[in-house]
């Protein structure tokens, strides 16, 4: 156990090695960030003078390095658009992503079991025919379409809720939360559906495949003999059963909600860290964009591990063998 | 640029041919008996032949210029416009392009970058997956080991990151006609890991039945006992993964042209036309999107729909 | 607990009902409220709000005094003496008097300035006593003032105490994040981003400012958002709205829209200093002058405003607009849509059959640029022309103008001292380290060059003129540049606000009153 969490682990830092590299080799080729920090009456030489002072003049090699240095002491640098510390800025737009993640992440878990469990028992009814079809609306439209359309309804056709942004927030020690104000948990509503409508689905999809192989299978089968009653047998037993690799997949997919966030926050001007991000893309702001990236890639790289050993501790020979579920 | 639009059936491996028989003459008696799946299959093939058909069918060609007056601009679908007195069918875009017209030659790009990206992702992915499966030891865990690096950033991020370099890489006078293989490389390369995963799986299952140990015992290639053994044995869900793949390949398309790297707009593919068209979306020209958004939603809902259809009748269990 | 907090915070939002909070949006976020580190309209507008110059622009966009009561130019052309305005503080109490000057100046004039460039001619500026300044030129200056209009006054102990003496704009500093100006508000929140709030500085001078107790600047890039958002109610005013909006806003109740003309000339360039076609082996056709008038003859400028821009831009003729003080009355009209003569010119110069090219555009710069470069290569099209249409971010936008990846270009540009001079300085003169830096064609007249010094320090008008309209007929005459347009300027605001819209996209809260 103990040499395979090392090895797991020391492949886990080479995996994330090797992701800086590839995204600070790409740096280069989203653009040249000295333009957009000089005005327009600036000379040549400024510009070379601001490139030697930001180190850009440095092959993207020694930059990296140069960042890896820095960072593994906890500094990522300072942003070259806001001029202070990105870890300062990553902290202050975290609260905005992870509540946003959180609220669409619930909202697709109890929507997404609901409609499984009702979609798997009724698999041959209209209803769940068409909580089907319409599922399949939902991941048949790119995210930006359904945010751009929910806007267009709910905001500014109807005006029940904000088009854009956080609405109020309140701060507790240290962490903006929108959670206590009327319009900041109103401000939550079109993003949270705009972002977990693939999960939900996604989730849906999967509760209802399992929950029909579990039905199939012997011990309900023999439940039904026994004469339990059907509410019994779907809830107490097959849904038990159903829900391990669901919460599994969840938990693996609780990242790519944060990725996804990106498309979400930029339709809704969410003040988050993938706003930022893209923020970042346009206005070159690398020490922003390489932390965003690292952050991202060791949650994600954080995730696969965990799930990893927890199959490795439950049965040894399962170890590695997890295949994706989701479809 | 031709379509490549033949599904990807078993037809080079040589299968059991009983097995086959079943398997096909199964999958007609689920599909005659699935009313929404052959609505979906007629739906595909409609949109397929028209954008195939492009050229034969669309009143102008919107790809080009010269053909082009900037004063048709905005004109509204059914209507004749103001100053020059054109008409055209679905409106016209800003530039003054038929609407109809760039749907067609915008879907050609599109089917022709999902189709590509998906058929790259699957070749990838079920040779690497087939190795890591088969082989084990070192080869699995890099192959496994990239996967994981591949996941570690969200497909987007990964396409937008190949998009980046490629583009960088890319002298300027070609970028125009290089958007389309970088978009197919960026979205093939991000989803390979999918397929790589399922085929592993399902590989680590085949490799210990009897008949693979039976066959290794006889000494036959490694070679041989992954193609004639162990893929057929995972083409149903690969093939289940690519259906659903070159929906998400498009949708994928899509938003990568909103974000701004995708398709350029003298080249239009329907993720264009809307991120175009959502721009016009406050001001009255509502054609402009809806009318790409309408046809992106066919295309996918219908492959989906199939996707769907296919999963459930090609898993015996759920019969 | 939760309710009890959530009236709580209800209440607070509710009882202060003598404020008035004026929430506006624009796409860009200032990157620095430090004056003198960033030269960019979003910075130095926002600004103007809390941090005042010796001059200001008035709503006319005339210069009017500010910190400096009066000033006079000393001698024949030695420099300019400014009399400053007694009895002023900064937002922290201490007061305003000729060190801080000198200090503004030397902080402005440093290396690592990005305003630099306004203080070239200066030699020194000395304090003659506590409230005279004396700051001194090379050469004349007769339009000094007006060049300094954005030199903006930090307070010299304040700025020191904070370790801000010098403008850090790589790194950042005390100053990025916070402010100390003279000006009608302070800086009350700073939150790079999200949300920039403003209050009165119940201290300040003047006297003419409208009525909001409570300003909040939010960054909203996506401007579909950001109309949306004002027509949804959740803010009071948008700069820009997109022009294709303008009609829309126009007709819906509650919400308006201000039309003005802008600063800024959008027009195109040509690469003129290489011999080959990018890419290629190939001669450059636009070494040829025929070549570039007959590309100024088959672009449909009408065509342009009517559709894509929806009539709210004017077209232009010379690189500036007719506002600007130094336009060349006589040179007003541009080369007329004519297809058979741009066919004729191309035939003439060798080029019968066309040549493919490529046009390079920025695709997040101007309005709707993507769309008028699309338009023009149809145009193009029409007369055989073959352009290759590469359409970027700006990010990398002037990256690639600079190694020289272009045949044509898109270019716009806003004269910063509003005077006709500014853009021959910049994009006429031959290319040299200071001047002449955005001439990426590589334009290059021996007569112009000469000419432009003597423009920047001719004091007698009417010569002044007589020179402008010299190059400025040379430019057009050589086709330097195909001007298009002049870019319009377009705000929606709610209906009870009030007002005023300044042509270099400025956005002055004083100027405000919410009713």
């Amino acid at each position: 156990m103990l040499a395979y969490t090392i090895r797991r682990i020391a492949q886990s830092i080479f995996v994330l090695f090797v992701v800086g590299l590839v995204a600070f080799s790409m740096f280069r080729f989203v653009g040249d960030p000295v333009d957009n920090m000089l005005g327009q009456e600036r000379t040549q030489e400024d510009v070379e003078r601001l490139r030697e002072q930001l180190g850009l003049d440095q092959p993207f090699i020694v930059q990296y390095f140069r960042f890896l240095e820095q960072a593994a002491q906890g500094n990522f640098g300072l942003s070259y658009r806001q001029g202070r510390p990105v870890a300062e800025i990553l902290l202050e737009r975290a609260p905005a992503t992870l509540e946003l993640a959180f609220v669409s992440g619930m909202m697709a878990l109890a929507g997404g079991i609901a409609l499984g469990i009702f979609t798997a028992i009724r698999r041959r009814g209209f209803g769940a025919n068409v909580v089907m079809t319409l599922s399949l609306i939902g991941v048949s439209l790119p995210t930006f379409l359904i945010g751009i359309l929910l806007i267009y309804l709910f905001s500014v056709e109807l005006g029940w809720l904000p088009s854009f942004g956080r609405g109020e927030v309140v701060e507790v020690g240290g962490w903006t939360t929108g959670f206590l104000t009327a319009s900041g948990l109103k401000a939550l509503i079109l993003p949270s559906i705009t972002l977990g409508l693939y999960q939900m689905t996604l989730i849906m999809r999967l509760v209802r495949t399992e929950m029909l192989e579990v039905l199939r299978m012997d011990y309900i089968r023999f439940a039904r003999a026994r004469g339990l009653r059907e509410k019994s047998i779907n809830f107490r037993h097959a849904l038990k059963n159903t829900l391990v690799p669901v919460i599994t997949i969840t938990g693996l997919q609780l990242g790519s909600i944060i990725a996804f966030a990106i498309i979400t926050e930029t339709v809704f001007q969410w003040p988050g860290v993938g706003l930022l991000f893209i923020n970042a893309i346009q206005f070159v702001d690398i020490p922003v964009m390489a932390a965003y990236l690292m952050l991202i890639s060791v949650m994600f790289v954080g995730i696969n591990l965990i799930v990893d050993m927890l199959y490795f501790a439950i049965d040894p020979r399962l170890r590695a063998d997890r295949t994706s579920g989701g479809h | 640029m031709t379509q490549t639009e033949t599904p990807p059936t078993p037809a080079p491996v040589k299968a059991p041919s009983r097995l086959s028989r079943a398997w096909h003459s199964d999958l007609a008696w689920s599909f005659r008996r699935a009313p929404v799946a052959m609505i979906s299959a007629f739906v595909v093939i409609v949109l397929v032949l028209s954008a195939v058909l492009a050229p034969l069918i669309a009143p102008h060609d919107p790809f080009n210029p010269a053909t082009l007056n900037l004063m048709n601009g905005f004109t509204p679908p059914g209507e004749a416009n103001a100053f020059t007195g054109d008409f055209f069918f679905l409106g016209t875009d800003d530039q003054g392009r038929d609407v109809f017209s760039t749907i067609l030659y915008g879907m050609r790009i599109s089917l022709f970058v999902g189709f590509a990206a998906v058929m790259l992702a699957m070749v990838l992915g079920v040779i690497l997956g087939l190795l890591a499966g088969y082989l084990g030891g070192w080869t699995e865990t890099i192959i496994m080991r990239v996967a994981d690096v591949q996941l570690t950033f969200p497909a987007i991020l990964v396409a937008m990151l190949i998009f980046g370099i490629a583009k960088g890489i890319t002298p300027p006078e070609y970028r125009d006609q290089m958007a389309i293989w970088v978009l197919i490389l960026a979205i093939g390369l991000s989803d390979w890991v999918q397929f790589a995963r399922v085929v592993r799986g399902a590989t680590l299952v085949e490799k210990s039945r009897e008949y693979v140990q039976a066959a290794k015992l006889i000494g036959r290639s490694p070679l041989s006992i992954m193609l004639r053994h162990i893929l057929p044995n995972v083409l149903n869900p690969v093939l289940v993964i690519a259906t659903i793949s070159l929906a998400l390949a498009i949708i994928a398309e899509a938003t990568l042209s909103f974000l701004g790297v995708g398709a350029p707009p003298t080249k239009p593919s329907l993720g264009t036309l809307i991120r175009i068209g959502q721009e016009f979306m406050f001001s009255g020209e509502w054609w402009i999107l809806f009318f790409p958004a309408v046809t992106l939603l066919a295309l996918a809902l219908s492959i989906n729909l199939l996707g769907d259809w296919l999963r459930d009748a090609l898993n015996p269990k759920l019969r | 607990m939760k309710p009890a907090l959530l009236l709580a915070v209800a209440c607070a939002i509710a009882t202060p009902a003598v404020s008035e909070t004026f929430h506006w949006a624009g796409t860009t976020d200032p990157n620095t409220m430090d004056p003198h580190a960033g030269n960019s309209a979003p910075v130095l507008g926002f600004l103007n709000n809390i941090y005042e110059g010796l001059v200001r622009r008035g709503t006319d966009m005339a210069i009017e005094p500010s910190l400096a009561t009066s000033w006079e130019p000393i001698g024949n052309g030695e420099g300019w003496r400014f009399i400053l305005r007694e009895g002023v503080t900064f937002h922290d109490g201490s007061d305003f008097n000729a060190e801080d000057v000198v200090f503004s100046y030397q902080r402005a004039a440093s290396e690592a300035s990005d305003v630099r460039s306004w203080f070239a001619s200066v030699t020194d500026v000395v304090a003659v006593d506590d409230y005279t300044v004396d700051i001194l030129t090379s050469n004349p200056q007769p339009i000094f003032p007006d060049s300094i209009a954005n030199w903006m006054m930090m307070d010299s102990g304040w700025t020191m105490a904070s370790s801000a003496d010098l403008p850090a704009p790589g790194e950042g500093n005390f100053a990025t994040l916070n402010a100390n100006g003279t000006g009608p508000y302070v800086l009350a929140e700073r939150q790079p981003g999200l949300e920039t709030v403003l209050e009165p500085f119940e201290g300040w001078w003047g006297e003419e400012r409208g009525n909001v107790t409570r300003g909040i600047f939010t960054p909203i890039d996506n401007s579909a958002t950001a109309v949306a958002a004002l027509l949804a109610g959740d803010v009071d005013m948008i700069n820009p709205v997109p022009v294709q909006d303008a009609d829309r806003l126009d007709g819906v109740d509650g919400v308006r829209l201000i039309r003005g003309t802008e600063a800024r000339v959008i027009m195109f360039g040509f690469s003129q200093d290489k011999d080959t076609l990018f890419g290629t082996d190939d001669a450059n056709p636009f070494l040829d002058v025929r070549v570039r008038q007959a590309v100024a003859h088959a672009i449909n400028v009408p065509a342009i405003l009517q559709t894509i821009m929806r009539g709210s831009a004017e077209p232009a003729a010379q690189l500036v607009g007719a506002e600007m003080n130094g336009f060349s009355e006589g040179l007003a009209m541009r080369p007329g849509l004519d297809l058979d003569r741009a066919r004729a010119l191309l035939t003439d110069a060798g080029y019968p059959d066309g040549f493919s090219f490529l046009l390079k555009c920025p695709n997040d710069r101007y309005i709707n640029d993507e769309s008028v470069c699309q338009a023009t290569v149809a145009m193009l099209a029409q007369i055989g022309l073959d352009a290759q249409l590469d359409a970027i971010p700006v990010s990398n936008y002037w990256p690639e103008l600079r190694e020289d990846n272009y045949d044509m270009y898109l270019l716009g540009w806003s004269p910063g001292t509003f005077d006709a001079e500014h853009p021959f300085r910049f994009l006429v003169h031959t290319p040299q380290d200071n001047i002449g830096t955005w001439n990426f064609g590589g334009y290059s007249n021996a007569r112009v060059d000469e000419l432009i010094p003597a423009i920047q320090s001719e004091i007698d008008p009417v010569a002044r003129q007589a020179m402008l309209d010299e190059v400025a007929a040379t430019v057009q005459d050589d086709v330097v540049y195909v001007p298009l347009y002049i870019q319009p300027l377009l705000w929606g605001a709610a209906d009870n606000i009030e007002l005023t819209q300044r042509v270099d996209n400025f956005f002055i809260l004083r100027w405000v009153t919410v009713e």
